[in-house]
């Protein structure tokens, strides 16, 4: 498998960590971010291939950055999995534009999975 | 007989008989009495009655003749009529008076006299004539209409006092209610507004009544949804109920209101004038969402560490070293149950105190039902490889509902289904279209239950006999799993006996719930 950059935004540490070492140890890049109002300098900086995204955050929303993502023409076609630990979650992030829903808690497995059929 | 072929009538000497004769008989034909009395005699005696006086009076001529006729009054004789009949006697003037007389018989009837002097040459009153007349049925016609117009006008003081004591009553409901009432007339101009509008929109009565509704308080409600409602909506849908408007008023803020509005349809003074109720929701929205943020908040804080805790095991898991004991390999399978079970635990808290705020929210949506079930029972399957579950029956269906929670409330069955039939490892699930439903029925092989734990079985913390906790719970998964089928408008049962083990069945409206909530 090719070594991408994966970005994972999350407002919460250990998911970030628990995120980074899973993606590592497949083989990826991983980069992350836990505040939103930051995520879309560190995209156009970095140029990720697949980014994580959660929907719950202080300040600016996961559904925020999604939709001014795929207004974006540059990152419209950014493949975005968005994870959450609300029952509705998975309405808003298809809503929003995301490729794929995750619901917390996740299996690794599942992600794993997900982000190998994003990325191909 | 020369007057016999002149035509005038002459009561001289000289007329002659024929003529006094056909006088006579057109005196008695006549329907009014006719009395002479001679005024030169004392007392003034009648000399002459016609027939039509004795019908009236019912006296015949020779009782009365040479009498007063003061008689007719018989004991009746305080009328004031007769100081007027006195008076024009002694004046030699004619009358016309209304006098209570009596036949005969006692019967009383109305007189009405004309009397009027006969003077001779000299001007000297020699006779008086009376012309009777039974008027009783006239006179009792007035004193009925006089009675009826005094009845009437009771009735209209009485109407009126009660008319006055329903307006009063009906201002005080007004000021009284909860809500800002106010009234237009059709042209949106204000007529009234009760204390309560007064008082949540700060102003004035002065400020208020005889304005232009879009014109109140500097323009403040000059609203274009407010607009909408009274132009576009109300003339062609009569009442309107429930419409929302949300406006940031300058000096209160901002508002979010419930509008009912009815314009006058029944006819009257009060025709096309326009009411309009506002209740004030701007508090209790932002409750509800308060609420609802508490949950949601709750449901994310207490999931996201134990999303971590679940990645790291899952981590060690895989970076486990090849020659790791048993004892290791085993010790994270529990971790990894215990993580699950708490992450259900987390679930049905959720759903409990949803259903309870009456938060619960079904995303309806259309979706293969066959598929759903093999998925679910594929789960149960993987999870427990220890029972034997076997799927009978297809609907062929697709149904409109919440998958999800369908798909828990199928989970939850069979793993109760499990729980209690620990040695016997058979599960049996059927499907079938039962007319506009799905029926989806579980049984298991096991303990069964009694009469008693039937009855309660999906009641909130009810907990029958309790053998492995295996699976999470706290006695609240039926009870969510009934309340979840009683939101799609579907009915969840069991049938059980003792030692024989439980069916757990569940029909579903295909087409989904007819109406909301």
């Amino acid at each position: 498998m090719d070594k991408k950059k994966i970005l994972i935004c999350d407002d919460d540490e250990g998911i970030i960590d628990v995120l980074e070492m899973i993606m590592e140890e497949v083989g990826h890049e991983v980069m992350s971010v836990n505040d939103s109002l930051k995520v879309q300098e560190v995209i156009d900086k970095v140029q990720p291939d697949l980014l994580i995204l959660d929907l719950w955050m202080p300040r600016l929303s996961g559904q925020d950055v999604l939709r001014q993502l795929r207004s974006h023409p540059q990152h419209d076609k950014l493949p975005v999995i968005v994870i959450s630990a609300s029952r509705d979650g998975e309405q808003i992030a298809t809503a929003a534009g995301a490729d794929q829903f995750i619901a917390k808690p996740f299996d690794l497995g599942n992600i794993v999975e997900s982000v190998d059929a994003l990325l191909n | 007989m020369d007057t016999a072929k002149n035509r005038d009538f002459d009561l001289s000497a000289n007329a002659g008989a024929s003529n006094i004769q056909l006088m006579t008989m057109a005196l008695d034909a006549s329907n009014s009495g006719v009395i002479i009395t001679d005024h030169t005699q004392p007392d003034n005696p009648i000399i002459y009655c016609n027939k039509a006086f004795e019908n009236i009076t019912g006296y015949s001529r020779k009782d009365i003749i040479g009498h007063n006729c003061r008689f007719l009054q018989a004991q009746d004789r305080n009328q004031k009529e007769r100081e007027i009949l006195a008076h024009c006697i002694a004046e030699g003037e004619e009358c016309r008076v209304e006098i209570r007389n009596y036949k005969k018989n006692g019967d009383l009837f109305w007189n009405e006299l004309y009397m009027a002097p006969v003077k001779n040459e000299a001007g000297e009153v020699t006779h008086f004539i009376g012309i009777q007349n039974d008027v009783t049925w006239r006179k009792n016609a007035e004193h009925d209409l006089r009675q009826q117009k005094t009845v009437m006008e009771k009735k209209i003081r009485e109407r009126t006092m009660a008319l006055k004591d329903s307006e009063a009553f009906l201002s005080s409901i007004i000021e009284t209610v909860r809500e800002g009432l106010l009234v237009l007339d059709p042209d949106f101009n204000v007529l009234s507004a009760n204390y309560h509008f007064l008082r949540t929109f700060k102003v004035s009565l002065e400020e208020t009544v005889g304005r232009q509704l879009y014109d109140l308080g500097n323009h403040q409600w000059d609203i274009p949804k407010l607009r909408d409602l009274l132009i576009k909506i109300l003339p062609t849908n009569n009442p309107v109920v429930d419409f929302e408007v949300e406006h940031d008023f300058p000096h209160i803020g901002r508002k979010l209101m419930l509008l009912n509005a009815y314009r006058v349809e029944f006819e009257g003074q009060f025709k096309d004038q326009i009411l309009l109720a506002i209740e004030d929701i701007t508090e209790r929205r932002e409750v509800e969402n308060r609420k609802d943020d508490f949950l949601s908040i709750a449901s994310h804080e207490l999931r996201t560490p134990l999303t971590t805790i679940k990645g790291y095991v899952q981590l060690l898991e895989r970076a486990m070293p090849e020659n790791a004991s048993q004892k290791f390999l085993s010790t994270f399978g529990k971790v990894s149950v215990y993580v699950e079970r708490l992450n259900a635990l987390i679930g049905e808290l959720l759903d409990v105190s949803r259903i309870q705020s009456g938060n619960m929210e079904l995303h309806m949506a259309r979706f293969d039902f066959d598929a759903m079930i093999a998925e679910a029972v594929d789960g149960m399957r993987a999870t427990v490889p220890t029972h034997n579950i076997l799927l009978k029956g297809q609907t062929g269906a697709s149904v409109v509902a919440d998958e999800s929670h369908i798909a828990q409330v199928v989970t939850n069955l069979l793993s109760n289904a499990i729980k209690y039939a620990p040695d016997s490892k058979q599960i049996e699930v059927n499907i079938a279209n039962v007319s506009e439903y799905v029926k989806v029925s579980v049984k298991d092989f096991g303990l069964g239950m009694s009469q008693e734990d039937r009855k309660k079985v999906f009641e909130r913390f009810y907990r029958g006999v309790e053998i492995q906790k295996k699976f999470p719970g706290m006695g609240i998964g039926l009870y969510i799993c009934d309340q979840i089928i009683k939101n799609h408008n579907g009915t969840l049962w069991v049938e059980s006996e003792i030692g024989k083990g439980s069916v757990f069945s569940f029909t579903l409206p295909k087409a989904g719930k007819e109406q909301h909530g």
